[in-house]
Parts: structure tokens; sequence; C-alpha cells
């Protein structure tokens, strides 16, 4: 074999041009160059030590590290964690970059701003405050919380410390971060399973705070490995509920189908599921050349979150207007996703199955439109009906709809984040958007941003990664 | 047709037709893609598209022709809604940028269901097939009708080539697999059984009914209902209720089919089919006391494809050749794919798929972008061709296959370019460790697929 890539993979199969990614192990560092893999995306070779399974598991004999650590003392760690974060002298999350470059699609501006916005999570206001909204008494996380109910029979309720095996998602590094805090207020033991698109940023994360105490609590909690979603000789070990209450698992497909087959009694799953943003846009914003103008704007700032590579992005927006109206809206849509893709270095082309529907579609010009090309920097599409690819880097797809009432009927279950406008028209279509399956309505250009501590995927999360455990204590006298 | 198309097309009928090594046919190559090229940029939308992008107008190189490439995907760019909708004017509309002769949309948009519009396109001389779609839609490919008789005499000289057998109505053919009722494979059914079908007897029907273009998509329309939540639970009782009634005839099928074979014994047989339907009704054979020994050592077989995710033993196939008395020399397999309308054999002596002179291989990085160097050697990659026969619609795709390609000569004694017996879908190889936060409601369809 002497094919161009080939030789490309021959040199990188080379155990010292592979690119290290250690692991970590309740507290402990583990490096080594036992097993090479290949990244999902972008074909590049990483090399991580092999996984002691004994080492990563924390045995039921034994009760949670973290349990009787105050959950005040915990912030106080995370705090000081999101400070090194964002320490140009961190050495950890410097090399992460680096190595990351390799293996993520995203420019590294993306990925460190990425981060660095991570890590604005570790604030202690913000952190009580997701406590506080996840959990009507907080004390529960610190002690047995006295309960008696009208007929006098007397309880202690506990959110117990679970065991967690958090499945990462790869498309969005600042995930770590906050996988990692949330897993530290519950006071779980946690296990994370990296990404091929990232295996560094969690173990950059805990050395960081190994580096703060290699002997707290947080850090001997803490455990990060790679394998290969769906690799049976660790997931059938694993994956079970003498090691694990709860897999926390992001994506959907054969991610988590792979999952699903190890659920049943006592090992559930918390799935933040893969989901679809999109935008409507009303009327009103075709009263005058500066309302088109902000409403294309801020359409282009939710179409180009993390350069729509996060689910929050928007690739749907219906457009209440008719087709010339659709078409000013359109031209302006695009100039600002352009202005947006060459900002950030970003010009990635579209995938060739993409770049086909797209092309044949410019062929049918009675029935769409396109601006731009397929060429990476950004593209335009306006439809009559939602196109049937995935809008995905730097695409929206503009629908016509003569009322966004009739738009109600492309929103399903897949439906994360509704970018509204205008903003005062949002109440009368949030029943109708929650009843097909959406999650969140918002301001148009705002589906980025969340009142802090609010549900995710329709759930309050840390409530359900709890072990909710009771001592009833009898009836008063 | 042009003079270089017309010079290599021609030797489906000659002999050493596999002996040509690569270079000497390089010339006539791409003098042939640039003839193809001339005619067809005024006639099929997507070419000419493409060629403007790329700014070629003429193919002077192997690199020109791989920018005037259409992805296999390209046959299903089409919006499923259409189907589901029965927007017969507007699929034809599709049509025709794919289509080298000018779709009459307005003959066929009054269609009732898409077995009709498929009718009605053939009745106007455009035959539709349609690809099974394992992972959901579904291509439609267009040809004409002078692709359907260089189906039937290519098909047959490339099973004469790959068997050694020498067709002469001598056989009963024994179809074992329910075989898709599309246009191009009941032109190569029928020229099968003219070469090789002992007139003396009715050829063995598999019993199982057609899987028509509307069986086809079915599945699919019903996936997308569910997928934009209009689907109502009757719906998708009613599809479950005729997947499992078509599953209990293929159940069926296998019994009545090894009943037929066991009495037709005496008689030279030539079985054909995929694996998994081979390995059944071999295996209901051998419960009914009958194996090598009860059938003529003469008998021959054409395999279809590869295990197509069947799960078997591991001896699967001696244990299909010692039930029917295959010989090794009289089993044939081919390589080709329903983009394409000209198949590579597989020689006996080195067990590798032969292309033919009128196909002209391109080797592509995985991403399909770029042409690896075609010299010496052997070359894993993802398989383009340009098929060089085709009349209907553009011979140049880029498959989804990943191969090994070689341009020396084989173990054979063939010094053309033959393709190693390792072909994989790139498709099966990636998809184990994709998580992602955004994703389609595809993740949210269950069970139709």
């Amino acid at each position: 074999m002497n094919s161009v890539a080939d030789l490309k993979k021959d040199a990188a199969s080379d155990a010292t041009a592979a690119i290290p990614a250690a692991f970590f192990a309740r507290g402990e560092l583990i490096e080594g160059n036992d097993a090479i893999h290949r990244s999902r995306d972008l074909g590049v070779n990483f090399a991580t030590p092999r996984i002691d399974l004994n080492r990563i598991v924390h045995p039921r004999t034994e009760v949670p590290p973290l349990l009787n650590v105050p959950l005040a003392e915990i912030i106080d760690f995370l705090v000081e964690t999101g400070q090194r974060i964002t320490d140009p002298n961190n050495l950890f999350v410097q090399s992460c970059f680096d190595r990351m470059c390799a293996t993520h699609i995203l420019p590294r501006g993306v990925l460190e701003n990425q981060i660095k916005g991570a890590a604005a999570y570790l604030d202690r206001r913000l952190l009580n405050t997701v406590v506080e909204q996840n959990f009507a008494n907080p004390r529960a996380l610190d002690e047995w919380v006295p309960h008696q109910d009208y007929t006098g029979r007397r309880s202690f309720v506990r959110a117990f410390a679970p065991r967690l095996v958090h499945v990462l998602p790869g498309n969005s590094p600042g995930v770590a971060v906050k996988s990692i805090a949330q897993g530290a207020m519950v006071k779980a033991i946690n296990l994370f399973k990296m990404s091929s698109s990232d295996p560094f940023t969690t173990v950059a994360i805990l050395r960081t705070m190994a580096d703060i105490d290699p002997n707290h609590a947080i850090v001997k909690s803490m455990s990060a490995v790679y394998w290969r979603g769906g690799d049976d000789s660790v997931e059938r070990v694993l994956y079970r509920p003498q090691y694990f209450d709860k897999i926390v698992a992001w994506g959907g497909g054969d991610a988590i189908n792979n999952v699903i087959k190890y659920l049943g009694p006592g090992f559930q799953l918390v799935s933040f599921d893969p989901k679809t943003s999109i935008s409507m846009v009303g009327k009103e914003a075709f009263a005058s050349e500066e309302t088109l103008d902000i409403a294309a704007d801020l359409g282009s700032a939710d179409v180009m979150i993390l350069n729509q590579e996060a689910c929050v992005a928007s690739r749907f927006i219906y457009v209440e207007g008719d087709h010339t109206q659709a078409d000013h809206f359109c031209e302006r849509l695009h100039e600002r996703i352009v202005e947006r893709a060459a900002a950030s270095g970003d010009t990635r082309p579209l995938d060739m199955e993409l770049r086909e529907q797209i092309e044949t579609m410019m062929m049918m010009d009675d029935e769409y439109r396109v601006w731009g090309r397929t060429d990476g920097r950004g593209c335009v599409i306006r439809s009559d009906e939602p196109v049937e690819f995935h809008p995905i880097n730097k695409t929206a797809n503009v629908v016509c709809v003569p009322s966004l009432d009739e738009a109600m009927r492309y929103v399903n279950v897949a439906t994360q984040t509704v970018g509204f406008y205008p903003f005062d028209r949002m109440a009368d279509y949030r029943d109708r958007l929650a009843s097909g399956g959406a999650q969140r309505i918002v301001h148009l250009g705002e589906a980025g941003p969340s009142a802090i501590g609010n549900p995710h995927d329709a759930m309050y999360p840390l409530h359900r990664f709890v072990h909710w455990m009771v001592h009833e204590d009898g009836c008063a006298a | 047709m042009s003079e270089a198309v017309e010079r290599l097309t021609r030797l489906v009928e000659a002999k050493d037709r596999y002996r040509i090594p690569f270079a000497d046919l390089r010339e006539a190559q791409i003098g042939a893609m640039n003839e193809r090229f001339r005619e067809r940029k005024g006639q099929i939308k997507l070419v000419a598209h493409r060629a403007r992008e790329a700014g070629i107008t003429e193919v002077r190189s192997h690199e020109d022709a791989v920018k005037l490439l259409l992805p296999h995907t390209a046959y299903k760019s089409y919006p499923e809604s259409w189907l589901a909708q029965k927007r017969w004017d507007r699929l034809s509309k599709w049509l025709d940028t794919v289509s080298t002769h000018r779709v009459p949309v307005d003959k066929v948009s009054d269609a009732g269901e898409v077995d009709d519009w498929i009718e009605k396109l053939a009745d106007n001389g455009f035959f539709v097939s349609c690809s099974s779609g394992t992972t959901g839609k579904s291509a439609m490919l267009v040809a004409s009708q002078q692709d359907m008789d260089w189906c039937k005499t290519e098909a047959v000289a490339a099973y004469s080539w790959g068997s050694g057998v020498k067709p002469a109505q001598d056989r009963r053919i024994f179809g074992m697999a329910a075989i898709a009722h599309v246009a191009r494979n009941l032109a190569t059914g029928e020229a099968y059984t003219a070469a090789m079908q002992d007139p003396n007897y009715e050829r063995f029907a598999y019993p199982v009914p057609p899987i028509t273009v509307g069986g086809l998509t079915q599945m699919v329309v019903l996936r997308k209902a569910i997928a934009d939540g209009t689907a109502k639970p009757e719906d998708i009782a009613a599809f479950e209720k005729i997947s499992a009634a078509r599953q209990k005839a293929v159940d069926e099928a296998v019994g009545i089919t090894a009943q037929a074979v066991v009495a037709a014994r005496h008689s030279k047989l030539h079985v054909s089919g995929l694996w998994a339907g081979l390995y059944n009704v071999a295996k209901a054979v051998r419960a009914m006391g009958y194996s090598a020994k009860d059938f003529s050592p003469e008998n021959s077989i054409y395999v279809g494809g590869g295990l197509k995710r069947a799960v078997l033993p591991d001896d699967y196939r001696e244990f299909v050749y010692e039930t029917f008395n295959i010989q090794p020399e009289r089993s044939y397999q081919n390589y080709s794919m329903q983009e394409l309308h000209s198949g590579m054999p597989r020689c006996q002596a080195g067990g590798r798929y032969h292309v033919p002179p009128w196909v002209v291989p391109l080797i592509l990085d995985q991403t399909g972008d770029n042409l690896l160097p075609m010299i010496d050697g052997e070359y894993e990659g993802r398989a383009a061709f340009f098929d060089l026969s085709l009349d209907g619609r553009w011979g140049g795709v880029i498959s989804g296959d990943k191969i090994s390609i070689d341009f020396r000569p084989c173990a054979c004694g063939s010094k053309g370019p033959s393709i190693r017996d390792n072909i994989v879908r790139y498709a099966d190889l990636k998809g184990d460790d994709k998580i992602g936060c955004a994703g389609t409601v595809d993740a949210y369809v269950r069970g139709v697929a």
C-alpha cells in the first residue's frame, strides 16, 4: 500500500508522532503510549495509556469522598480552579490548546474563547444560583434534612452523592468545565469518558485542580479516560449498577444506542439530547430597512454560535413574508454570516454530501434560491419548506411562511431553542412551541445566554443526578 | 456515439478486453471522457454547473475528469417530502437536472403513486432504477433505452468471462433473492434467461412478491412522517403489519425454493442471490437430506454484493458451494453498483475484480476531493469511476466504497487495473464515536430502518 493517505497514516501511527493524551484516575495522572487512537473529525492519531479499570471505579463499600465536604468548600475550590484555568501561565491548559488544535475542527481562537467562557461558569454567585435553582432545599446536599408530613410521620432526606459516568460531547470543549463543576457540586464520584476530538481538556482541568491540592476530596472524586465510543471491552465491563448509578450522556444516534443497551434497574440514563435550534422572524421585521437590518443581524448571531457547531446555533429561520421580503432578509443575513465567518478565520468547506444537495437546489431555481456558494464562507438557502438536510458549517435555511402559525408544524421533538423576533409575540407562541417539543424560547440573537440555573433539556439536571436517599424515622409521639 | 467512446465500448465483445494495460488506454479514455463531456455539458444541468464551478471546458487529464464527477449522493438529492406529497411535477424536474434527455414533466406529473410515475416515465423512454437505500433515502437513477440494451449485453459478457461458462441455454436458473423490481434488474434478468435458461423449462420464480419502487420508498416516506410528527399510531401499526407479512413470505420462500431446487437436481443449474438467502436455502436442502453428491458438478453460481450485514457462520461459502456442488471455477462474483452500468468480474486465478476498458477507474482520497497518483502499485482510497457506456445520465460517479486498486498485472494474466476483494463502505466504517449536542430528529425515530 502506498497511497498518499497511507503514507500520512504510517507516519502518524508511529507512537512518537501521535499526540500524547494522558488519563486521570481518582486524583492521579496516568501517562503512557499503550494505545493509539484516531480522532473523529480530522483523523489525527493520539496515544493514551491503557485503562486500569479497577482504578476508575470507586468501591461501594466506601462512601463517596466528597460526601461530607461542605458545598461551600467545594464551590471555593471550583472558583479557584476557574481563576487558574484563565491564568496564561497555566501550562496544563496552554498545552491542551496546542494539542487540541490538531484534533478539533474549530480554530484555536474559538476553542480558547470556549474554555475561557466556560471558566466564567466557575463563579461563586453563579454556582450558588445553579444549586438554588436545582434544589428546593440545597441543604439536602450537605445534610440529612428533617421533614415531618401532616400525619406526623418523620423522616430525613438526603441528596446523596451519586456515582456518575459522563459521556462528554466532542463538539464543545466548554462542556468539560461545566460537567466537572456539576459533578463536584452534587458530590458525585465522576468518570468522564472523553471524546476523540477532545481527549485533552478534561484532564487539563483536573490537573489544574490537583495542582491546587492533590489530596483534596474533589480531586479524588474525578477520573477521565478515553475509549472509542461503543468499545464493548470497556463498556460491557463498566456500565453496571454495581459501579455507577447514572450515565450522563450527550448526543444521539450511535453514541446513545451504544449506551441504551446497558440501561436497566439501577443504571439510569440522564440524556442531554441532540438538538436542532431554529428562529422565527415575524412580519414586523419588514417594517423598515432598519428593523430588517436588526433582524438579520440578530439572526446571524444565532446561526453563528460556535460557528454553528453547537446545539443552540440556529439552522432554520422561519420568516413571515412573501418571497420578495424573504429574499431581502436572506441577502442581509448572508452578508452578516459571511462577515462573522471571516472574522473567526473559519474556512472549512462543506462536506461532499451537503455540497451536493445545495448545488442541486441551485439548479432548481424556481423552488429554491441560494445566496453564497458551498465554499464554507457562509451560505443561505431560501425555500418554502425546511430542507431535509442538517444545515451546518455556516449554512442557514430561510423558510418562507405566510404566518408564523404555519411554522409551528415544523417544531418537533428535536427542537431545542427558538429565537424569536419581535420579542412581544413570544408569549403567543410559547405554549404551542412547548407542545410541539421545543425547550426554550428566547429573544432572537440571544440563543446563547440563559438565566443562571435554568432548566436544560427540559429538566433540572443536578436534581436528576443525585441519589435521593430517605431515612424514615417513625411517627411523632 | 463519438469515436473514442465507440471504440472502447465495442470492446465488450473482445476476448482480451481485460488484458489491456491502463497506460495503453490512457489517451483513448481521456479522449472518450472529453467526448462525453462535450456532448453532455449542454444536456445535463448538474454537469454544466459542476463544469462552470470548476472552470473546466475540456477534459484533458484524469484530474479534469475528477472535477466533473458526481457523488453517488447526487442521485438522492431530491427532497423526500416530494415523494410523500406525490409531487411528481417537482420530482420530474429534479430528475431532469441529472438526465441527459429532457424529462417530459407534463406527461408524467398526473401519476398516482410512485410506481405509476415510474411506469409513465418508462413509457416515455426514461428508466428509473432505485437503490434500496439501507440507510434511508433511495437513489433515483435515470437511464435510457440504449442503457437498457447495453446492460443486457454487458451483464452476460461479464458473467461469461468471470465464470468461464459459455451461455448455451442449457441451465435452469434459480434466483434465491427478492429482486428490486426496477428496469435495470428486469433487463439483466431477461438477458440471463435468454442466454442461459433451458427453454424446455420455465424459469423458477422466487416466491416473494417483487419489491417495487413504491415498496422501497414506503419505508422512507413513513420514516419522514414519524420524524415530522405527522405519522399516526395506526400508520405505524399498518406498516409493521406489512413488514411482518413480507418477512413471513421471505421465510416461507426458503422452503419452497429448496423443494424446487431438489426437484430440479438432475438438471444443470445456475443459482444466484445474496449470501444470506443462498445459505438459508442450502441449509434447507441439507435438512431434506440432499447435498453435493445429488447435484451436477457443472452447476454455476452468481453471488451479488457482500454480506450486507447478515451474520452467518464462518464457513458459509463452503457450505453453499458444497450443497449445490459448485466447483470454484464456476463461481462468479462481480463488483458493481447501481450508479454504473458495467460490472467488474472477479477472476479465478487472482481473485480480483477486473475493470473493463470502457470504465475509467479514478482512485480518490477519503473525502473524494483529490485524485491519488495512478502509477504502478496498489492504492487504497475512495472508488470513483467514469462509465463511458452510460447514455441517459452522467457516467462519472464518486462511490461510497473504499477499495484497493492495483495498476499492475494480476495473477490471472490480465494487465488492466484490478480491485482487491476487500471492498467496504465508508459508511460502515465511521459513525462509531460521534457525540455532540447538536443533532437532528433522526435520532428520535425508532424502528423504521
